[in-house]
This record gives C-alpha cells, sequence and structure tokens, in this order.
C-alpha cells in the first residue's frame, strides 16, 4: 500500500526540554493510525510539526525528515499543508460563529454562478448559495447528520459543532491526509460511534488518518495500527487484532493504573448548604428553581446531561450569572452572591473552563497557586500595602508541588506550559491556600489522560476525608461520581431530578438521566430492555 | 545556516535570561536599524554627536513620564491611554494655579506635583467611571472622552479668573496664553539639578533621580497586593472575578493611576520644555507615548518598566537625530511629517499585529 505520510527519526525540544525523540511512524492510504499517550507525552508536537504551526520554526525547528506522498515535507504554515490535501481536525473549534453550517463548511471553496464567473473571473463570482447549501447538507447526511444547514453555528450544540468542523474536511475532495486531535472528547458515546463509523468508511475509500484520542475503546475500535507515546517516545506499535484497552494503557503510563475509589460510608446528615428555590441564569446551563441540600463533610455529585445545569450552581454561587432563590449556608443566608464575601465565608468554585476561568496564563506556577489565598485572605504578605513574603510563599508552594506532584521545571515556571492534568492541580492547589470548608469542582477531569485523572480524583477524596471538607463535584462522567460520592443528584432541565447513590442499578441512573420517573425501581427487573428513546451511553 | 541560527538561539537565550522573558519583535529591529542609519549619517555630516547624547537624556525622561503613565491601565486591561489628554490637561490647571501666585524653584514646580495629583486624582476618577461603562471598547471610547475634553477645557482656559498677568493675553487681560513662560519661576527646575559635567557630557542627575522615583513607584505598585490584582484583571478578567476581586475598582484605581501619573508628568514635560501649553497641544500628545511604550516591545495588552523606558529613549532619540539631519540633507519642513509618520504607523502596526494575534489564537 502506498505510504502518505512517512516521519523518520524526528525529534523535537522546547529551551532544551526535548518534547519528541527519534520518532518514527507511517501513514499508508487507507489505513487508520492511532496515536495515544499521556498528556505531555508528544502528541500534540507531532500535530504541530506535521501541520506547519508556527510555533515550531519559532521555537528552533526540529530534527528528522517528513516525507509527503513522496517527497520531503517543508511547510512555513497552515495554508500550505492545507493546499497539499492534508486536513486538520482540532480539539478546539475553529468555524466561525456568526456564519452558518453551509457557509462555514464550504468556506473558502463556495460554488459560484457559472454566468459571473465568466464576468467578473472566479474570485468576483457570486456564490451559488442553493448549490452550497445542498452540498454541506449531503456531507453532513453522510456523517449521520440531520440538520438544516441555514442555522448559525453559535446556535449549535457542541456535538454538533464538532461534526460540523469534520464535515468541512470531509466536504474537501482533494483530502489525502487526515489529522484528528480528540475529535471524539466532546462527544457523547452514541455521537462518538457515528462519527468513528463515518472515520472508517472514510479511510475504506483510501485516505489516510492519523487518529489522536484519550478514548482507547475507540483506538481499538476504528484502528488499523497503534503508536503508544510517552515522555516523546515511541515505546510500543500494535496491528489490529493486538491492540488491547488494558495493554495500551498500561504502556501510556509505564505502570499500572490505578483506581481512585472512595470508601463506602455513610454520612450525617447536617445540611451545610442548602438551596432553597435557587435559579442561575447561565445561558446554555440555567437551572430553575432548584431545591438541594448538601450535606456536611459529604462528597455530592451532580450529574445531567449537558445543557441541564449542573455547571451553574458553582457559579451561581460566586455571583458569575444573575441569580434568583435562598441559598442557606451554615444556619446563615447568603444575602449577596459576592465571589469575595463567599471565599471568605468558605466555599469555593473550581471552574470547568480551567484555560478560559481557572488560570493566569502568562503568570508564574506559584503567583497562580497563592493568589486567591493573597488576594482573599492575606495570606502571605505581613505589611498593610501587600507586599509578597516570597520566602514563605515559595516554601508553600513548593510543598503543593511535592504533595500533589505537579510536574514543573521550577514555581517560576509560567502556568501556560503546563499540562491538563498539571493545570488541574495547581487550581486546586489554589483552592486549598483558602481552605475551604465547601467545595465546588466543575468537570474535574474533562481533557486529561487516564493517569492524571485518577490522581485527582484520589486528591479530591484525600482532601475530603483528612481536612472534612465538603465537595459537590459536577460532571458528566458518572462513572466517576459513582467512585468518589456519597450522593449523586441528577439534575433534568435545572432542577434536582432524582438523588441516587453510587450503588444504585445503572438502569436508574439511565431513566433519571432521560427524566423519566422510574418510579418505583423495584417493580423493574435488572435484566428488562431499555425503553426506546433512551441514549445508549447514560446507562454506563 | 546553523551557525545563524545557533548564534540566534544564544543571543535569545542571553537575552532572556538577562531581560526576564523581552524578546525582540520587528518594530524594534525597524527602529533600530533607522536609529543606527541616522546614527551614521550624522557622523558622515559632521555633526556634534555629544550634544545630541546630551539632549537625549533629558527628551528621555521628559517624556518618560508621560509614557510610563500608561503602564497601569494597559496592565489592567483597559487598553493603551488615548484619553491621556485627561490626565495633561489636569496638570496643565495645576501648572496654572502654581504659576498664577508666581511660585519659583522646587516650591511652584512640587507645589504643581501635588495639586496635579489632587486635580488628575478627581479627573480620573471621573473618566474611570465612564471607561468602566464602555468595558473592551475603552480606546476608542478614550480617544473620544480626550477630544471632547479639550474643548470644554478651552473655555475653562478663556474664562478661568488668573490674575498673573504674565499668563494672560497682553491685550485685553483676559484668557491664559496658549503658551505661557516658564522662564520666571521654575524653567529646568529638575534639569538643571544636580547637574553632572564630565568633559563635553551633562548627566541630569536630579532629573534621573527623579525618573528614577518615578519608575520605583510602578515598580512596587505593580508588587503590591492592588498592582497584583490589577495585572491579573488585565490577564484574565474572568479569573479574576472568580477569584473575588472587584473589577470595577481594580480598573477604577488604575485609571486613575494613569491620569495621575500622566499629569506628573507634564508637569516633568513642562519644566523641560520651559513652557506651559495650553488649548489644543495636549490633543496630540498621547500619541507619541503609545508609540513610545509600543517600540518598546508591549504588543499593546500589557507592558512593564523596562519596554516604557527603553522605547522612550528610541524614540526620542530618532526624534532628535530627525531634526538636523532633515535640516542639513533635506527641506526641514520635512522634519515634523516624519515624526508624524513614525508615532502614528507604529501605532497602527500594533492595531494590525493584535488584531492578527486575536484571530490566530
Amino acid at each position: 500500500m502506498e505510504k502518505i505520510l512517512e516521519i523518520k527519526n524526528l525529534s523535537k525540544s522546547y529551551n532544551g526540554i526535548p518534547a519528541l525523540k527519534n520518532v518514527s511512524i507511517s501513514v499508508r492510504a487507507g489505513e487508520i493510525h492511532g496515536i495515544v499517550g499521556a498528556n505531555g507525552s508528544g502528541k500534540s508536537t507531532l500535530m504541530n510539526i506535521i501541520s506547519g504551526n508556527p510555533v515550531i520554526r519559532e521555537t528552533g525547528g526540529y530534527q528528522g525528515e517528513i516525507i509527503y506522498r513522496g517527497s520531503r515535507l517543508q511547510v512555513k504554515n497552515c495554508a500550505e499543508i492545507i493546499r497539499l490535501g492534508v486536513g486538520m481536525v482540532h480539539q478546539e473549534f475553529a468555524l466561525i460563529p456568526d456564519l452558518t453550517i453551509g457557509e462555514n463548511i464550504k468556506l473558502g471553496r463556495e460554488e459560484t454562478c457559472r454566468f459571473t464567473d465568466r464576468l467578473f473571473g472566479r474570485k468576483y463570482s457570486f456564490i451559488d448559495r442553493r448549490r452550497n447549501n445542498e452540498i454541506a447538507s449531503q456531507v453532513l447526511k453522510r456523517l449521520g447528520l440531520d440538520v438544516d444547514v441555514g442555522v448559525k453555528i453559535i446556535d449549535l450544540s457542541t456535538n454538533t459543532k464538532q461534526f460540523v468542523e469534520i464535515a468541512r474536511e470531509v466536504a474537501r475532495s482533494d483530502l489525502k491526509l487526515l489529522l484528528l486531535d480528540e475529535p471524539t472528547a466532546v462527544l457523547s458515546k452514541s455521537d462518538a460511534l457515528k462519527l468513528l463509523e463515518v472515520l472508517v468508511g472514510m479511510s475504506r475509500g483510501g485516505l489516510g488518518i492519523l487518529f489522536i484520542s484519550h478514548r482507547l475503546e475507540e483506538v481499538q475500535y476504528i484502528c488499523d495500527r497503534v503508536t503508544v507515546f510517552r515522555d516523546g517516545e515511541v515505546v510500543s506499535r500494535y496491528k489490529k487484532g493486538e491492540i488491547n484497552v488494558t495493554k495500551l494503557a498500561g504502556d501510556m503510563v509505564g505502570h499500572q493504573v490505578y483506581k481512585a475509589n472512595a470508601q463506602k460510608r455513610s454520612v450525617k446528615a447536617t445540611p451545610v448548604l442548602c438551596f432553597k428555590k435557587f435559579s442561575v441564569k447561565m445561558p446554555g446551563e440555567e437551572i430553575k428553581s432548584l431545591d438541594l441540600t448538601v450535606y456536611e463533610g459529604e462528597i455530592l455529585g451532580l450529574t445531567g446531561l449537558s445543557g441541564h445545569g449542573k455547571l451553574a450552581l458553582g457559579y451561581g454561587l460566586m455571583g458569575m450569572y444573575p441569580v434568583a432563590g435562598e441559598v442557606i449556608f451554615k444556619g446563615h443566608k447568603l444575602d449577596r452572591m459576592n465571589a469575595r464575601t463567599n471565599i471568605m465565608k468558605g466555599i469555593y468554585v473550581l471552574p470547568d473552563d480551567r484555560q478560559a476561568l481557572g488560570i493566569l496564563p502568562e503568570h508564574s506556577l506559584a503567583e497562580n497557586i497563592i493568589f486567591t489565598g493573597d488576594q482573599v485572605k492575606y495570606l502571605f504578605s505581613r505589611n498593610p500595602l501587600g507586599f509578597i513574603d516570597w520566602k514563605g510563599a515559595y516554601g508553600y508552594v513548593e510543598q503543593a508541588v511535592r504533595d500533589f506532584e505537579i510536574k514543573c521545571s521550577s514555581p517560576k515556571q509560567r502556568v501556560k506550559e503546563l499540562s491538563g492534568g498539571n493545570l488541574q492541580k495547581v487550581c486546586i492547589a489554589r483552592a486549598l491556600t483558602v481552605n475551604p470548608q465547601l467545595l465546588f469542582v466543575a468537570e474535574p477531569t474533562r481533557g486529561i489522560d487516564i493517569a492524571a485523572k485518577e490522581k485527582i480524583l484520589k486528591m479530591l477524596i484525600d482532601i475530603n476525608r483528612s481536612k472534612g471538607t465538603t465537595i459537590v463535584i459536577a460532571t458528566s462522567e458518572l462513572d466517576e461520581l459513582k467512585r468518589v460520592c456519597d450522593r449523586i443528584a441528577v439534575l433534568v432541565k435545572g432542577r434536582v431530578f432524582k438523588i441516587l447513590y453510587p450503588d444504585s442499578p445503572d438502569l436508574e441512573f439511565g431513566l433519571a438521566l432521560a427524566g423519566e420517573e422510574g418510579a418505583n425501581y423495584e417493580g423493574i427487573r435488572q435484566d428488562e430492555e431499555l425503553p426506546e428513546g433512551l441514549p445508549e451511553d447514560l446507562c454506563g | 545556516m546553523r551557525e545563524y541560527v545557533r548564534m540566534r538561539n544564544y543571543l535569545k537565550d542571553y537575552l532572556r535570561i538577562y531581560a526576564g522573558n523581552y524578546r525582540i519583535k520587528p518594530p524594534q529591529i525597524i527602529i533600530l536599524i533607522f536609529l543606527l542609519t541616522l546614527l551614521i549619517l550624522a557622523r558622515v555630516l559632521e555633526m556634534d554627536l555629544v550634544i545630541l547624547f546630551n539632549e537625549s537624556l533629558v527628551k528621555l525622561v521628559m517624556n518618560g513620564v508621560l509614557v510610563l503613565s500608561l503602564l497601569p491601565m494597559l496592565n489592567a486591561g483597559a487598553g493603551m491611554n488615548f484619553g491621556m489628554p485627561v490626565g495633561i490637561t489636569g496638570g496643565l490647571v495645576a501648572l496654572c494655579i502654581s504659576v498664577n501666585f508666581r511660585l519659583t524653584g522646587f516650591t511652584g514646580f512640587f507645589m504643581s506635583l501635588l495639586l496635579s495629583l489632587v486635580v488628575c486624582g478627581l479627573f480620573g476618577w471621573v473618566y474611570g467611571l465612564l471607561l468602566n461603562r464602555v468595558k473592551g471598547r475603552e480606546e476608542i471610547a478614550g480617544t473620544f472622552i480626550g477630544f471632547s475634553i479639550i474643548p470644554l477645557m478651552n473655555y475653562f482656559w478663556t474664562l478661568a479668573p488668573f490674575q498673573n498677568r504674565q499668563m494672560l493675553y497682553p491685550i485685553g487681560g483676559q484668557g491664559l496664553r496658549p503658551k505661557i513662560s516658564l522662564d520666571p519661576y521654575f524653567s529646568k527646575v529638575l534639569d538643571n539639578f544636580c547637574l553632572l559635567k564630565i568633559g563635553g557630557f551633562d548627566i541630569p542627575l536630579g532629573l534621573f533621580a527623579f525618573y528614577a522615583l518615578i519608575c520605583l513607584f510602578l515598580y512596587l505598585f505593580f508588587r503590591t497586593r492592588i498592582g497584583r490584582a490589577t495585572l491579573a484583571v488585565g490577564e484574565n478578567e474572568a479569573f479574576a472575578r472568580l477569584s473575588g476581586i472587584d473589577i470595577a475598582k481594580i480598573r477604577l484605581i488604575a485609571i486613575a493611576l494613569s491620569t495621575m501619573l500622566a499629569g506628573i508628568g507634564i508637569c516633568v514635560y513642562a519644566q523641560s520644555y520651559g513652557f506651559i501649553q495650553l488649548y489644543d497641544e495636549p490633543l496630540s500628545m498621547a500619541f507619541p507615548a503609545i508609540s513610545a511604550v509600543l517600540i518598546g516591545g508591549s504588543t499593546g495588552r500589557r507592558a512593564w518598566i523596562f519596554e516604557a523606558v527603553l522605547g522612550t529613549y528610541l524614540l526620542q532619540t530618532i526624534y532628535l537625530l530627525t531634526v538636523p539631519l532633515a535640516n542639513e540633507i533635506l527641506i526641514p519642513e520635512l522634519t515634523e511629517i516624519l515624526r508624524t509618520f513614525i508615532t502614528y504607523s507604529i501605532i497602527l502596526y500594533a492595531l494590525l499585529y493584535r488584531n492578527r494575534r486575536g484571530i490566530v489564537h
């Protein structure tokens, strides 16, 4: 089979720190080549090199050879590589929010009216909107998505956006190689499955695909070959048939993955926080007159489908969005949802969007960790003007780095250079400086590789057990909640639909998430079939 | 080729270590080349480089405080202070009051500083309240606030009951003159304080000490709790809000501080220049200052003291060199054209560069 892409002895380092060491891989036509690795193992660097991201040249280029369809690849920017027939789908969306689906898909490759083509030249010709939309909707249908192409991107859900992004690449007729960087990270399992089938179909048609994913089952499911990266090196390669999720996971982290698991226990029902008819106007995640009681010292899980309000609770408490209703914290009513006063009272919220809300990217690791403690509780400084006592602060930060095993070159390293898992650890370390009694965590493991994921869950359990901190975790990862939580509240349409326990049967979770009243579940036998129309991923 | 890359990397590392995270960008390279050409030309035309050097030192501080005044606002995420005329007119009011009471020497100068802190504090507070209502569009709003305060103050200059005859129009005796000489009062009081003469070189130590004091003040400000909060607000406002920081208050402090520093800046400028310039003069003073901080390497989103100082020196030295050179080899009128061209095109470059970054990342 023809080799589309061949990479020989590729090495790359940033400021003397190696990111890739002697990597060789190849992609043949009609093959899906999977790449798995923990965060920081060099996958993104590889992507950046192939796609000609200017970052690589700015930091001193790379060593080694990349051969693309028989000739050596030397690209200066992303536009060139796109012209050569390489498509890319990134984790972050590169869509224009104010254009419609159809316009986004055909952007830059619009069909034009033949008459005006001749009149004004192709560049100034009128766009044949109807034909564009037709083609766009055909492509989307091929991807198994039935949606009106006239809808603007801004109004779409994350799932659909990802499909549009992929559709844009698929719609190209000159596509030879497709690079996918965690295309399914934001998709639900059923949607991901749909996407994977499309990918398999495309590769049958002779397309080479380089597929990066955290979800090992997917890799096992669709890849013809898999290369495992660890610390910038290729540690193992597998062919179809040999691929095995446990083996991949083992290779990725280099040792057995420890699964965080909280001991079952019973928590006394002393309320620490009561929501009464609480509403939060967070666009797309609205909470409407919710009643919920959080008990002292417990770990409470909040789950629900996206858009049903599980993320809004914490933000509402911090006054990020307009709220209504009553909140009682330790017997006293919170009269104003103000981040400062609530942090002083002992409530802390860790955001789901770490990049946008959780860090100061240009500041150092140390400055990020001490920020809230310094600003709100005036820790780390001993004078009225608030000059930091750096000796004490670095002592504290170094302790935190050791305790939480934050991987960094020094506490002075800029925090934007850290990987997702380490960023989350920094966020948690920052929360602990103010010693909260109640900690809200939203999507703590989103975009983090398995090994780091378990460490973060374990951190949360440890904090809860050793300090007695009450923790509320809002996430869609039901499996994680079941391992960590004492109780799990399922939100539907911005209200608590049902409170379940980790040992409640999967079926009941599924029903609750879908908003189906499973009234008395004793009546439903475990082996009974699921009601129709229920998304299968909800049932774990 | 490989040697070159290695050399370049070495140089970059060297700069990184010795100038923090400083990186040389295209505008600095262009300006440096331009400056070198000018220097070579000056040498060829046998100009007195020592005198030019002496003047460049004075020019640095004369304009330097105005440039430094941009930093608090810039780092609080309120953009480049195109509304600097607000602070400048505040400083001018203070200067006029000092002159009105015929205060001379350091008394006059420090009285102006004190008064401008008061007046600009008030102006800056109102200006800050306005800018807090137009979040995200501070630069364009600032430009127009600057434009509109000028005619308002023109009324003030003509109608305010100043008594000192030397300030007023000679005929009619009402309304301030557009250009008030500071000669009898505190002209060059800082310039000549502790002036060190070594050979042909004049080092204005007093002027430098004052400049260093302002730099030190800003350095310390960004290390106080409020200063750190200012940087955080500028870098990630949502993060700061979630961490319990009162965004409006911090921005207000930063904007008021910028305005107050602009007031001090115009006092320093006026004593060096020897005149108080009223009416439409403050209108165009924001642009060279903004241009300077951009030449220093700021992207227009945040700036450091080092960048402000370096930028001021580069820009002012170029201004300084173009005058005699243009007189010598070109038509004299070209100087002003060149100055304006450099100033505005650098701001334009920064705006272009910044917007492009916004799309890519």
